[in-house]
């Protein structure tokens, strides 16, 4: 085909997107048309002496079956779920960790006794976080910043504390709701399960009703956050109208300092960093700010590439650490995959399922050459928030998904300014394109996140109110954001 | 934040559980260089060793480390060189006069790579540890590292914080005198006390920039008389002395200040003040307990009036004194004392310009240091006033250094001797009656 057939396709594709996506309307334009052309030729008398020869009892029905089947529709259907607000933990300038100071303590550690980590294992972190996309400003929790690290119950609980009793302090301040009004509290941390859980430290610092409905979310990875929204989007099915749901994402970094020398088990040191989200969800809509339209969730556990992706254990010298496989991009992809087929139906727009089904087909019975359709979610979605796993990870969802430098800038910069900060990264992907002034009402935003399993998890958001202040974690850095990260950072 | 790691056999009554951090400058420096004077790097094998003591009580108690820590991440960001490393430039093009062998010039990388904080206890009461006047007491307050053997990783300034078992507190601070002298030292830390006490101390001045390299003197020449040639050191910066060196601080007291004056008014040149007469006792006694042979005293002052404002530099007058024919052991102080005001060869400039690796402080010579002007007892956090300062070095040559300061109702003067610690007891005992208000 030349390119200019290929161009004049891409000048019709609006036509069709059109014409495909308000097909009922379409449809029903000309039946509406031929009916009152109809009418007019038959004539108003006509037309009354029908209407009086219908019978009342036929009249009746025909609006009480209509009626009946609204009802039923409208009770059964889910109730939705509105985000009322969310805070995300604010970093503080002394947990900031430049990387010249990591190196540094990397390098100390090395004379610890009971530490194997190495020279050659600090040279390998040391070109990892060159090309890492990180900035000079990510933060540590404070035991981290002894040498060595202190990973002990007292640390890891203070560490805890500061995150998420100050990202709820933000939360209640901002949404001005009493922490007994809250009848749903979902946590969600992978690497730190003390007893009591998260959840009564939270119950016991804001003093919550006794009835509340708590759970913790423990080794669910850095999806789990998703995860935690989906949970308590259930919870609100069967609480009473108008209930609120708390959902608190973090990850413990202090008792995960990995002091070994395998290589696959560095990456974590690197790349993990303090930080969490509190967000308050409801089944009211008053003072609402998003509405959650749909929470999906792939798990591709059952292969064992996947299960073994990422995982916790020893290495041969007994140091505790997280395993990546080498293959991690390539089960990410396929968990991808699995993820939009699951959702892609359920957000894209008729055309784009239209065309991504027609070229399904093609390929199944015309030619397996034919490249597959790449559906494009920007047609679903304003607003991207990619979980910020790594650079690595960005990259390759950005070529999967077809989505331009601007669409993964959120992620990219989330990156850079906090590091992964795992379950709540997309939280401050989303206050970052707020703090941007990007978000409009009726945008809406698609939140991916992956996590060990392997999972990737969706939820699909709808904006009712943008945000109407500048307080977030980026207040004092979005100024100097975007900025250019370059392929391998000198320092 | 408690955290207990005790493993080690402990010396009864010594200083232990030292947990390292670091603290960084809070807001990003950027890809910046700081340029190293000619006079910074002639200092470079030098390190200042202060100590404050501050008493027990409410203040003290209430004095966590985070509350000590927290200040410091903006004091950086105003001292960020402070919290920068120290890199060699790259090699100059070949075919210059240098020869191939020759060092490159050390720089400071403004990395914000942070400055280390050590925290200790000790078992014992401040008054008791004060009262036992034992030597070299500095060296366990203040964390005894030096630049090297790792230069890349090796930190510039060291805060120690000690806790007493009475509850008083001592804050040993460890600071490579190649980023600065020590009334810029003096004024880094008093910063850091009043951003803790809530207070906007001054701006920091930074400029001009030093310039790389400034009119260096041929190479062949021979060192300057107020130092000493060493090395060529690579990148361990202390010259190990064949001599064990100790820290020994004593007060010489308002009465016997008195005394001196005394002594000095019948002469015509009543000129000295109380830094000349001060060294010129510890002379004296120095020049008694060697027998003699203290001929010539490098002398190292602090002169307010040549200073540029610059927040970190190193401006003190470097310059020589020769005992006129006699021995300093038999000389009157008050005629030392005259020596001192009068006949000083002042050879700042020779030092700085002079290329190779000196040691500045008993290199070459007893090395005499007025520190009368530097401001140490104003560290005053929340409100605590220390109670006692002393200031010692460490990377002193063998001819050891005698530092006069002021003490802590300014009207005497505490001095600190760094000498061989074979010396000290010699020392002790000849002080013994030099102090004697007869």
């Amino acid at each position: 085909m030349g390119s200019s057939a290929a161009h004049q396709l891409k000048q019709l594709k609006p036509l069709y997107q059109h014409v495909v996506n308000n097909f009922v309307a379409v449809l029903a334009a000309p039946l509406a048309v031929a009916a009152v052309v109809n009418a007019a030729r038959v004539g108003p008398d006509e037309l009354i002496g029908r209407l009086q020869a219908l019978r009342a009892v036929h009249v009746f029905l025909a609006v009480f079956v209509a009626a009946a089947a609204a009802t039923l529709y409208v009770m059964l259907r889910p109730r939705s779920v509105y985000l009322v607000d969310y805070a995300c933990f604010r970093t503080r300038p002394n947990c900031r960790v430049p990387f010249a100071t990591f190196l540094e303590h990397a390098k100390l550690v090395t004379f610890v006794e009971g530490a194997s980590i190495d020279e050659r294992s600090v040279r390998f972190m040391t070109r990892l976080l060159e090309r890492s996309g990180l900035g000079e400003e990510t933060c540590l929790p404070p035991a981290h910043h002894y040498i060595p690290p202190y990973r002990n119950m007292e640390a890891s609980r203070a560490e805890v504390e500061l995150v998420i009793f100050s990202a709820i302090d933000d939360l209640l301040a901002k949404t001005g709701i009493s922490p007994n009004a809250i009848d749903v509290l979902v946590v969600n941390c992978s690497l730190f399960a003390p007893i009591p859980s998260f959840t009564d430290m939270i119950i016991h610092r804001y003093g919550m009703r006794p009835d509340i409905r708590n759970v913790h979310l423990s080794g669910m990875g850095c999806s789990a956050g998703l995860i935690s929204v989906g949970l308590a989007k259930n919870f609100l099915q069967v609480a009473p109208k108008g209930a609120h749901a708390l959902v608190v994402s973090t990850e413990t970094i202090t008792p995960n300092y990995y002091v070994g020398k395998e290589r696959a088990m560095l990456l974590p040191n690197c790349l993990f960093r303090i930080g969490g989200a509190a967000v308050l969800l409801s089944t009211s809509r008053a003072r609402a700010r998003f509405r959650l339209a749909r929470v999906v969730r792939t798990l591709t556990g059952a292969q064992d590439s996947a299960y073994r992706c990422v995982f916790q254990e020893e290495d041969g010298e007994g140091h505790r650490g997280i395993n990546l496989s080498k293959d991690l991009m390539t089960i990410a992809g396929d968990a991808l995959k699995a993820n939009i087929t699951a959702i892609g139906p359920l957000v894209l727009p008729a055309s784009e399922q239209l065309l991504f089904a027609l070229s399904f087909i093609a390929r199944r019975v015309l030619n397996r050459h034919v490249k597959p359709y790449l559906p494009d979610f920007r047609t679903a979605f304003e607003h991207f928030c990619i979980h910020a796993g790594g650079r690595a990870v960005i990259d390759e969802l950005q070529r999967s998904l077809g989505l331009s430098d601007q669409d993964v800038e959120a992620s990219r910069m989330a990156l850079h300014r906090f590091g992964n900060t795992s379950s709540s990264s997309v939280w401050y992907e989303l206050a970052y394109i707020e703090a941007k002034g990007r978000m409009r009402r009726g945008d809406r935003v698609w939140m991916i996140g992956f996590g060990s399993g392997f999972k990737c998890n969706s939820a699909a958001w709808e904006c009712i109110a943008p945000a109407c202040t500048a307080e977030g974690p980026w207040a004092e850095s979005i100024s100097r954001y975007p900025v250019d990260i370059p392929e391998v950072l000198k320092h | 934040m408690v955290f207990e790691q005790e493993q080690e056999e402990v010396a009864p009554g010594a200083v232990h559980g030292h947990r390292l951090s670091t603290v960084v400058p809070s807001s990003v420096t950027g890809e910046v260089d700081y340029a190293l004077a000619d006079a910074d790097l002639a200092f470079k094998l030098h390190y200042l060793r202060g100590v404050y003591y501050y008493p027990p009580g409410e203040v003290a108690r209430g004095l966590a480390t985070k509350v000590l820590k927290d200040p410091m991440f903006p004091w950086l960001d105003d001292y960020f060189p402070v919290a920068g490393r120290v890199r060699r430039a790259e090699q100059e093009a070949a075919g210059g006069e240098g020869d191939a062998g020759a060092p490159r010039r050390p720089y400071i990388k403004c990395n914000d790579c942070g400055v280390r904080i050590v925290e200790a206890k000790c078992d014992r009461d401040m008054d008791e540890w004060l009262r036992d006047d034992a030597p070299d007491r500095l060296r366990q307050l203040c964390y005894d590292k030096v630049l090297g053997p790792e230069l890349f990783f090796s930190p510039l300034l060291y805060v120690q914080i000690t806790n007493f078992k009475c509850g008083g507190l001592a804050l040993g601070f460890s600071w490579a005198h190649l980023i600065g002298d020590v009334p810029s030292a003096v004024t880094c830390f008093n910063k850091w006390a009043q951003i803790l006490s809530g207070k906007k101390p001054e701006d920091t001045v930074l400029t001009p920039l030093n310039k790389p390299v400034q009119g260096q003197s041929p190479a062949g020449v021979t060192a300057p008389r107020s130092v000493k040639q060493v090395g060529p050191i690579e990148d361990h910066w202390l010259v190990s002395a064949g001599r064990d060196m100790a820290c020994y601080s004593f007060h010489v007291s308002d009465a016997v200040l008195k005394k001196l004056q005394q002594q000095q008014k019948g002469r015509h040149d009543a000129a000295a003040g109380t830094f000349e007469l001060v060294s010129a006792l510890a002379w004296q006694t120095v020049a008694k307990i060697r027998g003699g042979d203290v001929d010539t005293v490098t002398v190292v002052r602090t002169g307010a009036a040549a200073r540029s404002g610059k927040s970190l530099a190193n401006e003190m007058t470097v310059g020589y004194v020769a005992s006129a024919g006699s021995s300093p052991a038999k000389t009157d102080v008050a005629e030392l004392a005259a020596l001192l005001a009068k006949n000083v060869v002042d050879e700042t400039a020779a030092v700085a310009a002079f290329q190779g690796d000196v040691l500045v402080y008993g290199g070459a010579n007893l090395t005499l240091m007025d520190m009368e002007q530097v401001n140490v007892y104003a560290l005053e956090i929340k409100g605590l006033r220390p109670v006692h300062v002393e200031y010692g070095m460490d990377g002193v040559g063998e001819e050891g250094a005698v530092l006069v300061q002021p003490d802590a109702d300014g009207r005497g003067r505490l001095v600190t001797a760094v000498l061989p610690r074979d010396e000290i007891d010699s020392l002790r005992a000849a002080l013994g009656t030099a102090l004697q208000v007869a």
